[in-house]
């Protein structure tokens, strides 16, 4: 579709600007748009969020129901996170079975909740070897600005943030809160002619060669990383990267406190 | 979730509702920015998405028509809209829906504008609550006047049923999964029936009212469709926020 | 300027189907609104909707991004659910077809006028014409094409005050897209400033507006350099 094809003379001026220090949309180089997150949003949900990063907009319901274990960690709750990009959002977006894109990103949102143990899935057991708490994550995508993968990834630890186990509705007595042990945060950048910028809008996505997204934890430790796209980056820009991510990271965990 | 006893008491319904009352409303026309058209919807307990793209090239080329667009429809419910998470993707419910609904609405789009290009709407249920697909429908018809597409009217929906033998407008989630019937109808300014299905026992007596019923219901909704689009246009006009200049601001 | 009305389709307008004209259509009798947008009553009875994707008309001049090659044509997006199509025969020089991507290739932007648009909706390009070429440098945006008239002004007196004022080059495509050639400060307060008549489009006294928007945007960039 047309909508892949990139103007020259836009790609020229977003590596112009690059090369001066400057963003097309007047951001420093290390500056997120404007961030909004919502939590509470479906109640029919255990847990969600709306999360808005400039005009990507994506909303993330936690559905938590009980479910059999896997034989090999019988005592282990388990999560299941999926990632949407419906057709609504974008109109390079089909319908059909989640193509690449959208596997990519749900795993990548996996990836940073489960490594960093944000959920302590040894809580999560109901009767030893027969039922356990199956945690779902699934990620709807409304509308494609740019750095769906920070979008969707904030709104799914938000959203983690806000759930409550079902216990009322199974018979297991009071509601509880989702017991969490980290708030991991995903930073994604990009390259572009060497200067590394954070938050990329879709313009720069599609002229940046390649984007390294960094999951953080509270102590600053990764607990995810993923390089998406074929161009490549030199081991300075990945510790640079890292850094910043860090950085970044902190702030936005921020921007989570005021939430449930 | 257990039966309750019953669905009318004295004359109320569960929710506190008469019998003509329609849920809580609340449209919000152009929400979007990539789709062309746009409309999210709040009705009851439903939170409904629906967006339009076009009219635009149709992919696969084969589906193309020479002397006018296609309509396409697509319903999808979210997994986390329903108490049971719901598995991704269409299931035989929703590909029935979506069908019935674009058929509903291609009544009045004029197709003819538009050869050889498609017309895709798109209705994504965040939150369901009984009565998604009506929900849905008015929400795309406000999404397909946002895009500028050109119709005949708005279409507007609601569903109409039976509980506890009395007839009730805009059936809540415990009538709809207890009641006797339930019948969800679309009609169009011009009283033409556009979306008309049954499921459960109704005397014919007891249809022809339940219609008149939908139609008044149809009336007030398709009223606060337009109520939608009109207040997009007020954002509009109204008096922009501060300029972000490089350091002045300009007086309005 | 008058008020203008705003109507939803189905709204109906009038009585006289012979009035009926753009934005509107006729049934038993009686002229309806067929678009979201503003009533015009001044000759007959027309919508203008407030949004919507451009159709190409023969004789537009729009700003296409050629997205294929094939072995006779250059395939233009023109911002429309139709493509346009560029034959070599409308090139302006004489074209080797082995090597159509060497005149112009993928990801170039032309300003061309629309030849034709026939029946079936083929959109033929042309870009045989005097003011018609490449795009090689400078910026291009995109606006809703609806709101094209807005940015022009009557008697083209809007763009001709940004071009004048701000010592740019613009031309303005009929499919919604604006070029833009001049100072990189000056490019980007033109750019700014279309994107403010877009936005304010159904406000009055819009030219006075943006007349005054320009000088103070001009003056900060000259206080900004002292």
């Amino acid at each position: 579709m047309s909508e892949d094809v990139i103007a020259e003379i836009k790609r020229d001026y977003i590596y112009s600007l690059a090369n001066q220090g400057d963003r097309a949309d007047g951001r420093k180089f290390d500056e997120f748009r404007p961030i909004t997150v919502e939590t509470g949003v479906i109640n029919k949900a255990e847990g969600s969020a709306r999360v808005k990063i400039g005009d990507s907009q994506v909303v993330v319901g936690i559905k938590i129901q009980p479910g059999e274990p896997f034989p090999d960690t019988p005592d282990s709750g388990v999560i299941i996170t999926n990632l949407e990009l419906v057709p609504l959002a974008s109109p390079t977006f089909e319908s059909g079975p989640p193509r690449e894109d959208a596997i990519e990103l749900a795993r990548v949102v996996d990836r940073g909740v489960r490594e960093s143990g944000a959920i302590d899935l040894s809580k999560l057991c109901i009767e030893s070897g027969q039922k356990v708490w199956m945690v779902f994550i699934d990620v709807h995508v409304l509308d494609h600005d740019g750095n769906l993968i920070d979008a969707s990834s904030l709104g799914a630890i938000a959203a983690l943030k806000s759930a409550r186990l079902p216990n009322a509705r199974f018979g297991l007595g009071e509601d509880a809160k989702l017991p969490l042990n980290d708030v991991p945060i995903g930073v994604t950048a990009v390259n572009i002619g060497g200067a590394i910028m954070l938050d990329p809008s879709l313009d720069e996505e599609s002229v940046a060669p390649c984007k390294l997204t960094v999951i953080t934890n509270k102590e600053g430790a990764i607990s995810g990383m993923q390089k998406s796209g074929v161009g490549t980056l030199t081991p300075d820009q990945i510790n640079q990267i890292v850094r910043t991510a860090k950085d970044k990271a902190n702030v936005l965990r921020e921007k989570l406190e005021g939430t449930q | 979730m257990s039966k309750p006893e019953k669905l009318i008491v004295d004359g109320k319904r569960l929710d506190g509702r008469g019998p003509n009352d329609l849920r809580p409303i609340k449209f919000q026309a152009g929400v979007l920015k990539r789709a062309d058209g746009s409309c999210y919807l709040e009705f009851g307990g439903n939170k409904v998405m629906a967006a339009v793209y076009g009219p635009r090239e149709v992919h696969p080329r084969h589906l193309q028509q020479a002397s006018n667009a296609i309509v396409r429809y697509r319903y999808n419910m979210a997994s986390f809209s329903v108490e049971e998470r719901k598995r991704p993707g269409p299931d035989r419910r929703s590909i029935e829906i979506s069908k019935v609904s674009r058929e509903a609405l291609e009544s009045v789009v004029l197709k003819e504008l538009y050869p050889r290009s498609a017309i895709d709407v798109f209705v994504e249920i965040l939150q369901a609550d009984a009565g998604t697909r009506v929900a849905g429908i008015n929400a795309a018809s406000v999404a397909l006047a946002d895009a500028g597409i050109p119709m005949r009217c708005l279409v507007s929906a609601c569903a109409v049923g039976k509980a506890d033998d009395m007839l009730v407008l805009d059936l809540n989630k415990d009538e709809d999964n207890y009641g006797q019937a339930d019948l969800p109808i679309a009609i169009n300014q011009f009283g033409e029936v556009t979306l008309c299905q049954m499921d459960g026992h109704l005397t014919t007596d007891e249809f022809s009212t339940a219609l008149e019923m939908a139609v008044e219901g149809c009336k007030k909704l398709h009223e606060l469709q337009k109520q939608a689009l009109i207040e997009k246009y007020a954002r509009e006009v109204a008096p922009a926020a501060p300029e972000i200049s490089t350091g002045g601001e300009t007086s309005e | 300027m008058a008020e203008k009305e705003l109507v939803v389709p189905g709204d109906i307008l009038g009585e006289d189907p012979k009035l009926a004209s753009h934005g509107t259509y006729v049934q038993d009798g009686k002229v309806y609104a067929a678009s979201f947008g503003l009533v015009d009553r001044r000759s007959n009875i027309k919508v203008i909707p407030l949004s919507g994707r451009y159709i190409p008309a023969r004789g537009d001049l729009v700003i296409g991004k050629v997205v294929d090659v094939t072995h006779s044509n250059w395939i233009a997006d023109i911002n429309s659910p139709y493509e346009g199509l560029l034959h070599v025969s409308e090139y302006p020089e004489r074209v080797d077809q082995n090597n159509m991507s060497k005149y112009l290739h993928v990801g170039e932007l032309i300003i061309a006028k629309v030849a034709d648009v026939d029946p079936s909706m083929k959109v033929e390009l042309t870009l045989r014409e005097e003011h018609l070429r490449i795009l090689k440098e400078g910026r291009v945006i995109e606006i809703s094409h609806v709101k094209i008239p807005r940015v022009i002004g009557r008697n083209g007196s809007m763009i001709k005050m940004l071009m004048k004022d701000l010592d740019c080059s613009i031309f303005v495509g009929q499919n919604g897209r604006i070029w833009v050639k001049g100072s990189d400060r000056n490019v980007d307060i033109a750019i700014r400033t279309i994107f403010k008549i877009e936005r304010e489009a159904h406000t009055s006294g819009l030219t006075d507006k943006i007349k005054d928007y320009l000088k103070n945007e001009l003056e900060v960039m000259r206080n900004q350099n002292e």
